[in-house]
């Protein structure tokens, strides 16, 4: 067996009230790549952070080759060879590609930037990350899926020989995926060690060789190999049961009575001509790649980016949605974004008035009056319907962990009591049960009568939920399928939509 | 989780505040005087309204480098209508008022409009109102303040002044709008993050116009005070306005990228400088020193605020 490169022995970390790591083991060895799993809140994020120098443990050892190394700062990790992906953006948007894939290590000739040395090395990367951008091009010019691979790329370029990648995949295309997924093999033949943090089991499954489980802050398992392993044994690890499937009952959908239509409908945005049905009690999906313009449909709907030509009916009566005042206030639409920490959410601010803010106008008396108690008392039974796990209403929601900060972006619209719901990837990042717990959810509004366009890039999730799905493209709505349930039918005919369109 | 007074923004503030007081009262007694504590509570009354105007805009996450522009503006206009026009006191008041509600729709609506940051808007309109109070005073001062002006900016009742009613009602006023009223949660939620604020169905503009609005009324009311302290119209007034406005929210714990504030801890922010600033007078230090001192005590006490929130939160 060869000697680990990295490997953490009882490490435990608190926080005031939490102890987020309670003993954690972890072996790396060289030439592997080593999944780190488990729900939010389980440690993970903690542990990736102590190997950062992020955190320093409370107890416990880090060891690097034998040796044991504490890192005081993000630096000394990257100097011990140990570069990182993390989830949040990292990227400075007006520096070129290139200069932020060579950062750390810009090259210099007498003194100065050597400029044409730093788009050479970066080129190397981009090629082989299969990116068709120049290395000259401001970051700010790129697709979120192209920056996701920049971002890859900026810590691929270090040559470490330890390699952290907190969930690479979340934003880029099935294909850019492939292309990774070969790279990172091929980085582990040469020796590389890798750790990848996924909720992709799919992913682990094709790419991992071992993997280490957390729950609670404690080893669930310690690098078994994946072969020994099925996808229920690691979610059992995972959630310490076996998983339990959504329960959906019957649902039915009224097809008559259509509560919003776009007719030929264009925006500034850079759509044309869609068309789309809603009914009420109906879960339609909007399936496509990133970039798409799917989000950009649903915000043109509430009021960003204008509708250019075509008509909007709700309910009805021809409508004109200025801003997302009136659409809350007059059509009753409510947008719940994809983007939780930039749009969605306000993390300095506590649980009551994230989920209050919706319906404020509402509660209030004469001139705009409202006591503190009064309205979260309002948004109480949200936190109990969706059981959102904090200590009180006045705990600020950047405190929680990411699944019960989405639970608290999805109360805020289910306080506002919309008709017409647009979710926005609502489990994107979400460990296992809360996604269990949204996906019954939205089934649950929809059956008591809301309408729901579920905007998703998973597509198991598009055919658990969905009763249509529009396939969209380019700006463009490429065709219809209607959902029978079966993922293999629908995912062939999905892709079949997309891979016509880029065909012609 | 930790509660009560020790978890609030203001607890080492108070700490400071009381014992700076302490000291100074164990050092020179003649602080304690009613005299000397008349002059310090006449300093609070105009500095509170100061740094109230500035926390307003501080709370949507932008900046109000006009707020002793719109002070000086309104002063001159207050003194010079009763002087020139002979307008009765009420209606001059009412003048007053009226031209801050209009600087501060100015910069409302140019801000929320154009889209440019607030701190490039104001810098302009700072420059614009500046011009207009040297215009119309060719920087000469309006002596011909009322007598019931001046004799306002005197009366005491029982030691205090009865210029403090005016910020004493301001501060419930505010502190009612930030802890009773949807405004005011809708402009936290705004300076915290506009996006969201804007997708929940928040009318941005609106908020942020109304904000500019009541924080040049502020403003208005600061630059009246001191025309009734000076006991005339000095074209002046609000020029040395602008690092107390940021100072004293600042280290009452605002967040200066916005979305978060603190009324109770503004105004003993304004308390501490006013302290500070006594000190200089009644132990005769050399300004230089209470200048180092104010600096270091604002480093202080958004150090302390820091350490608090880090010991507070998890990570």
């Amino acid at each position: 067996m060869t000697e680990p490169v990295l490997a953490v022995e009882g490490a435990t970390k608190s926080f005031p009230g939490v102890k987020a790591l309670d003993g954690v083991d972890f072996v790396l060895r060289p030439g592997e790549i080593h999944a780190l799993l488990g729900e939010n809140g389980a440690g993970k994020s903690t542990l990736i952070k102590i190997l950062t120098g992020v955190h320093l443990p409370d107890s416990g050892t880090v060891r690097l080759f034998g040796e044991p190394v504490r890192f005081r700062n993000a630096r000394a990790a990257i100097q011990a060879g140990i570069s990182a992906v993390h989830q949040e953006r990292n990227l400075i948007p007006r520096m070129s590609v290139a200069e932020n894939i060579m950062l750390e290590d810009l090259p210099e000739r007498f003194g100065f930037v050597d400029y044409a040395a730093v788009n050479e090395r970066a080129l190397l990367w981009i090629e082989r990350l299969g990116l068709a951008i120049r290395p000259d091009q401001p970051v700010r010019s790129l697709s979120v899926a192209q920056m996701q691979l920049v971002e890859i790329a900026k810590a691929l370029v270090l040559e470490a020989r330890i390699l952290l990648m907190d969930e690479p995949t979340a934003s880029i295309t099935p294909h850019e995926t492939e292309v990774l997924f070969g790279l990172l093999k091929q980085l582990r033949d040469q020796g590389a060690a890798i750790v990848f943090v996924s909720h992709k089991l799919e992913e682990v499954f094709e790419l991992c060789d071992r993997v280490t489980v957390l729950r609670d802050g404690r080893n669930a398992c310690n690098g078994l190999p994946i072969g020994e392993l099925d996808r229920a044994d690691v979610v059992r690890f995972m959630i310490g049961r076996d998983e339990r499937t959504a329960k959906l009952g019957d649902k039915p959908v009224d097809a008559a009575d259509v509560v919003l239509r776009l007719d030929g409908v264009a925006t500034s945005l850079g759509h044309a001509g869609i068309d789309l049905e809603l009914r009420r009690g109906e879960i339609l999906g909007l399936y496509g790649l990133v970039g798409a313009g799917r989000s950009e449909l649903a915000k043109a709907l509430v009021g960003i980016g204008g509708v250019t030509a075509g008509t909007v009916t709700v309910a009805g009566q021809p409508a004109v949605v200025p801003d997302p005042t009136t659409a809350l206030q007059r059509y009753r639409i409510g947008y719940v974004s994809e983007d939780r920490k930039g749009e969605g959410l306000i993390l300095i601010h506590d649980v009551g008035r994230n989920i209050g803010i919706t319906i404020w106008r509402r509660l209030s008396g004469w001139l705009g009056w409202l006591g503190e108690g009064r309205a979260r008392a309002a948004c109480r039974p949200f936190v109990e319907k969706l059981a959102i796990r904090t200590p009180s209403m006045g705990q600020k929601v950047g405190n929680l962990s990411g699944g019960n900060q989405q639970k608290v972006s999805v109360a805020k619209w289910l306080a506002a009591d919309c008709d017409i719901l647009i979710v926005d990837e609502p489990t994107v990042g979400i460990d296992i049960k809360t996604k269990t717990d949204l996906h019954e959810l939205l089934w649950e509004l929809a059956s008591s009568g809301k309408a729901i366009l579920l905007i998703s890039s998973d597509m198991p999730e598009m055919v658990a939920l969905a009763d249509r799905i529009l396939v969209m493209g380019g700006f463009r709505i490429l065709g219809e399928v209607r959902n029978d349930h079966d993922y293999g039918r629908m995912s062939t005919a999905i892709m079949g939509h997309i891979h016509a369109a880029e065909a012609a | 989780m930790l509660k009560g007074i020790w978890g609030s923004d203001w607890f080492g503030l108070f700490v400071v505040a009381l014992v700076a007081g302490t000291g100074l009262a164990l050092f020179q007694p003649a602080f304690l005087s009613p005299f000397n504590l008349y002059v310090l509570l006449i300093s609070f009354s105009l500095w509170a309204l100061v740094a109230m105007a500035q926390m307003v805009i501080i709370a949507i996450g932008q900046m109000n480098l006009s707020v002793g522009a719109i002070g000086g503006l309104v002063a001159i206009s207050f003194a010079g209508s009763m002087e020139v026009w002979g307008l009765p006191v009420p209606a001059a008041i009412l003048l007053g008022l009226a031209i801050a509600a209009l600087c501060g729709l100015l910069n409302g609506v140019m801000t929320h409009v154009t889209g440019i940051s607030a701190f490039v808007i104001t810098l302009a309109t700072l420059s614009i109102f500046k011009g207009l109070n040297i215009g119309i005073t060719e920087a000469q001062p309006f002596y011909g303040v009322p007598d019931v002006v001046k004799a306002f900016g005197n009366a005491r009742f029982e030691g205090l002044p009865h210029m403090l009613i005016v910020p004493v009602v301001a501060i419930i006023l505010i502190w009612l709008l930030f802890n009773r009223m949807v405004l005011g949660r809708q402009m936290l939620a705004l300076g915290a993050n506009r996006h969201a604020a804007e997708l929940s169905g928040i009318r941005v503009g609106r908020v942020v116009v109304i904000a500019h609005v009541i924080s040049a009324l502020l403003a208005a009311m600061a630059g009246m005070l001191a025309v009734a302290r000076l006991q005339l119209g000095q074209p002046t007034i609000g020029d040395d306005w602008l690092i107390l406005s940021f100072a004293a929210p600042v280290i009452g714990g605002a967040v200066l990228a916005g979305g978060h504030i603190s009324v109770i801890g503004t105004c003993l922010g304004v308390v501490i400088v006013t302290l500070i600033n006594n000190a200089l007078v009644l132990l005769g230090i050399d300004p230089f020193f209470v200048q180092l001192f104010l600096g270091g005590l604002i480093l202080i006490a958004v150090g302390l605020n820091r350490w608090r929130e880090r010991r507070l939160a998890p990570a």
